[in-house]
This record gives structure tokens, C-alpha cells and sequence, in this order.
């Protein structure tokens, strides 16, 4: 079985995992008494959110060594880690607001976490844009690599930003330096979500490095 | 009876609908680009 094959059974069983998870939101954990319903919404952006997050940070370690090996797979890596990123990406962007608008009333505000994020995300399309643009094998990947490297500064920012600014956004409720706080139904469905959504990157980057040493295979001939 | 609890199930549905969409249309992508000769 190909690299580019068990990325798409891992993308499957991950979808049908997916599956699995609304099936333990929606009947088997509680509903959150002061936000209803679309509190749930919680178990998909929180997840997509980290991922993003992870995807940026192996993007910039990725550039960090592709800059002392010149390892032309770790630039592959990279190439796929920030387009799997920007997809997240793109989930965080769109389910926090479908969530910001029944709590908050608003969809979008122009605080620092969601200002930053959406940062991030333009910061990823550059990264492709980048890429497209420059020809050269080895120009192109110290580029990238740099700023793949500038993507995580602002992944920091972004998890701090809840606390370095006033904002709108909720306070990070698992990853900090105490205990979650969250009932154990809503712990338990939340970490189960978070490993559909690493089975998920994991099975996409597969795929999109199988194609990405495809293309250098094919352009070197 | 009204228990206060918000009625609010179609933002969730909207956002439980929206993220496989994305996911599918991504894994329909990558297949298409590992097809291409």
C-alpha cells in the first residue's frame, strides 16, 4: 500500500470517526444550560483550532531543520502541513462565527484572537502563493521555511492573545497550565473529537506529500 | 414548559453540516490532484 493509499483509509476512517463523535455530542453529552444547543459547535472548532496550531508549529520545526539539513522532504512536509493547516484553518474561521452569532449577537468582531487568526490564514495562502511563484527548488524552500518559521511566532500570539488583550473570545478552558475545566462527558467527547481531527491531518498530509514527491520525481525527471 | 436553555440548533446544525463538507471537498481534491498524470 502507497503512502498516498493508507492517507486516504486514515481520511476515511476519520470521516466515519467524525460521524461517531456528533453521535456522542448530540445524544450522549449534555447540553450547556446558559448557550443551548450551539454550545456543541464547541467540539468541532476547539479541535479544528488545535490542529491549525499543530499543523503551523511542525510547518515552522519543518523549516527550522529543512534550514541546517536541506532535506528536500522535510520542505515537501512543510508544503503539506501548511496546505492541511490553511483547510483547518478555513473550519475555525467559519464555525466560530456560525457559534459567535447566537452567544455573542454578532458573527464577526475585530478583537485580537479572531483578527489574528484570520492573520494566520491569509499568512497561509501567501505560503501557496509563495510557493507557485518561485521556480527554483532550493530558493523557494529557504523561503518558505522562513516563513513557515514566522507562522509559528504567530501561533504563540494567537494562544496568548486571549490573554494579553480584552477580547469577546472565551479563555482557553483545556490547554493551560491547570486542569480542564469542563464536566467529564464534555472532557471526554472534546479529546475524542481531537483525535478524529489528528487522524484527519495526519491522513491528509499523507496524501498531500505523496503528491508533492510525485511532482519533484516527475519535474527532475 | 420554558427551561431558559437558548433555541439555537440550527447554528449547530448549519456548523455540523459545513465542517464534512469541507472535509470531503479537501479528500475529493487530493484524490483528484494524485489522479492527475
Amino acid at each position: 500500500m502507497t503512502i498516498a493509499q493508507k492517507g486516504r483509509w486514515l481520511v476515511i476512517t476519520g470521516l466515519v470517526l467524525l460521524g461517531g463523535v456528533y453521535v456522542r455530542a448530540l445524544a450522549f453529552t449534555p447540553v450547556e444550560r446558559f448557550q443551548g444547543p450551539a454550545q456543541k459547535i464547541f467540539y468541532v472548532h476547539v479541535p479544528s483550532a488545535v490542529t491549525t496550531e499543530l499543523a503551523v508549529i511542525l510547518l515552522g520545526l519543518a523549516g527550522v531543520f529543512y534550514l541546517f539539513l536541506r532535506d528536500p522532504r522535510l520542505d515537501r512536509f512543510a508544503e503539506s502541513s501548511a496546505e492541511v493547516g490553511t483547510v483547518f484553518a478555513g473550519i475555525v474561521l467559519t464555525t466560530g462565527p456560525i457559534w459567535g452569532k447566537p452567544i455573542w449577537g454578532t458573527w464577526w468582531t475585530w478583537d485580537a484572537r479572531l483578527t489574528s487568526t484570520l492573520f494566520l490564514f491569509f499568512l497561509l495562502m501567501g505560503y501557496q502563493v509563495l510557493r507557485g511563484a518561485i521556480t527554483d527548488e532550493g530558493l523557494r524552500a529557504r523561503y518558505s521555511a522562513v516563513l513557515g518559521i514566522c507562522a509559528v511566532v504567530l501561533v504563540g500570539f494567537i494562544h496568548l492573545s486571549v490573554y494579553l488583550f480584552p477580547t469577546l473570545h472565551p479563555q482557553p478552558i483545556v490547554l493551560k497550565p491547570s486542569k480542564p475545566s469542563l464536566p467529564p462527558e464534555m472532557l471526554l467527547t472534546l479529546l475524542l473529537s481531537f483525535g478524529v481531527f489528528l487522524l484527519l491531518y495526519t491522513g491528509f498530509v499523507m496524501q498531500r506529500y505523496a503528491i508533492a514527491t510525485r511532482r519533484a520525481e516527475a519535474f527532475h525527471g | 414548559m420554558d427551561s431558559g436553555v437558548p433555541q439555537n440548533a440550527g447554528y449547530l446544525i448549519a456548523a455540523y453540516i459545513l465542517v464534512p463538507t469541507i472535509l470531503i471537498a479537501y479528500a475529493a481534491s487530493l484524490y483528484r490532484r494524485s489522479r492527475r498524470p
